[in-house]
This record gives C-alpha cells, sequence and structure tokens, in this order.
C-alpha cells in the first residue's frame, strides 16, 4: 500500500465522483462560524474569503473521511469505527 | 440569569448542528462510493474536529488580516492557511481563480444588461 499522504488523499478527491463535490458548507454558515471565534467584533470576511473557506473545510472532511478508510481498509474491517479515525487523526491536523 | 450566554450558547450550538448535518451528508456519500458506512460515533467525531479546526482557522486568518492592518479577512488571508501543504494550496489556489472567474462573468453579465439599455455606449465600443 502506498503511505497516506496529503497529497496523495487530495488527489483522489479531485478523481472523485461528482456527488460529494456537490454537497457543501452553506456559505451563512461558514461566514457565521467563523465570526463566531474571531477575538474582536470588527473582523469580517469577506464575500470570496467565505467561499474559499467553504472549500477548505469541504476538502478537511474529505480528508478525515478518506483516511478513515483507508485506515479501516488497511485494517481489513468493513466499517468505519472511532479507532480508525483516530489513528489518522494526529496526521490529518498536522496536515492542516 | 445570564440569558445574554444563554443565546450565545445556543448560537454555537445551532452552527455545531449546521456543521453535523453536512458533515454527515458528506460522509455518507463519500462512505456510498467506497461501499462502505461511517458510524454514527465517526460521524460525530469529524464534525466536533471540524467544528473545533474552524476555531484555529478563524484565529489564524483574523492574525493574518490584522497583520496586513486590515479588519475584513480576505483571499489572500485564507491561501496563507493553506500553507502547509503543497497539494492543498495549489488545490485552494485553484479554487480562488474560479471565484475570480465566475465574479468576472458575473459582472460581464451585468454590463451587458446595462449597455442594452444605453445603446449610444455600445456604438462608441
Amino acid at each position: 500500500m502506498r503511505p497516506i499522504t496529503a497529497e496523495s488523499a487530495l488527489i483522489d478527491k479531485l478523481k472523485m465522483a461528482e456527488s460529494s463535490t456537490e454537497i457543501t458548507f452553506k456559505k451563512e454558515t461558514v461566514s457565521k462560524l467563523l465570526s463566531s471565534f474571531f477575538k474582536e467584533e470588527k473582523t469580517k470576511v469577506g464575500a470570496d474569503a467565505v467561499l474559499l473557506m467553504a472549500e477548505m473545510l469541504h476538502v478537511f472532511v474529505q480528508e478525515a473521511a478518506q483516511r478513515t478508510i483507508k485506515q479501516a481498509e488497511a485494517e481489513d474491517s468493513d466499517r468505519m469505527d472511532i479507532e480508525h479515525f483516530e489513528k489518522i487523526l494526529p496526521q490529518l491536523l498536522l496536515d492542516f | 440569569m445570564s440569558t445574554a450566554m444563554d443565546e450565545e450558547e445556543r448560537k454555537l450550538q445551532r452552527l455545531k448542528a449546521a456543521v453535523h448535518y453536512t458533515v454527515g451528508r458528506l460522509c455518507q456519500s463519500i462512505g456510498e462510493d467506497h461501499q462502505k458506512e461511517f458510524s454514527r460515533q465517526v460521524i460525530a467525531a469529524i464534525a466536533e474536529t471540524t467544528f473545533r479546526q474552524c476555531d484555529i482557522f478563524a484565529k489564524d486568518l483574523e492574525a493574518f488580516a490584522r497583520h496586513a492592518k486590515r479588519s475584513t479577512v480576505s483571499v489572500d488571508d485564507v491561501k496563507l492557511t493553506a500553507r502547509r501543504s503543497t497539494a492543498l494550496s495549489n488545490f485552494i489556489q485553484r479554487k480562488s481563480e474560479e471565484i475570480a472567474s465566475t465574479n468576472q462573468e458575473q459582472r460581464d453579465i451585468r454590463k451587458k444588461s446595462a449597455g442594452k439599455r444605453k445603446n449610444k455606449e455600445t456604438e462608441m465600443e
């Protein structure tokens, strides 16, 4: 098995079927989400930046999901369980 | 009774739920592609992680904007948050170009319909 790197997982994502590409975070959600975490009231997010952050989050979730699948497959498991996710979590956080 | 805090808490819960919803749909779709299923626990864990990652992203974005002496987070700030992985930053770069070209298309469409109303300007072009 080739090593699961950020590169290979992302390349797989780009080859993926349309369906999961169409499911996106709503821009209102992204905007409110980011705003809720800002330390200063005056900080706002530009419209294009919101769209781009929605893409970032989309990739983040796809990475998390796909790496968990690969981990489960590497362990010959049919289902994705929490242990599989826990094993890929450290590298996921480092890659982002 | 701190109702202001309760309202804040409710807002946060609604946001968490919204994230959880989209994460769930995404995981289901990706799982279907691989003919596998995500346990509810895993989906909840991915949703929670995504939520917390937003906090990190938001703090970074705010810091980058402030560093550039702006109060509005820009596309450049977002690109900076994608700096750790080459594939990721290339992907984000492409997406930002798509967004920019969509904006340009919309501007062109608006210009055209404005041009049709002012015939003289159109002839001069």
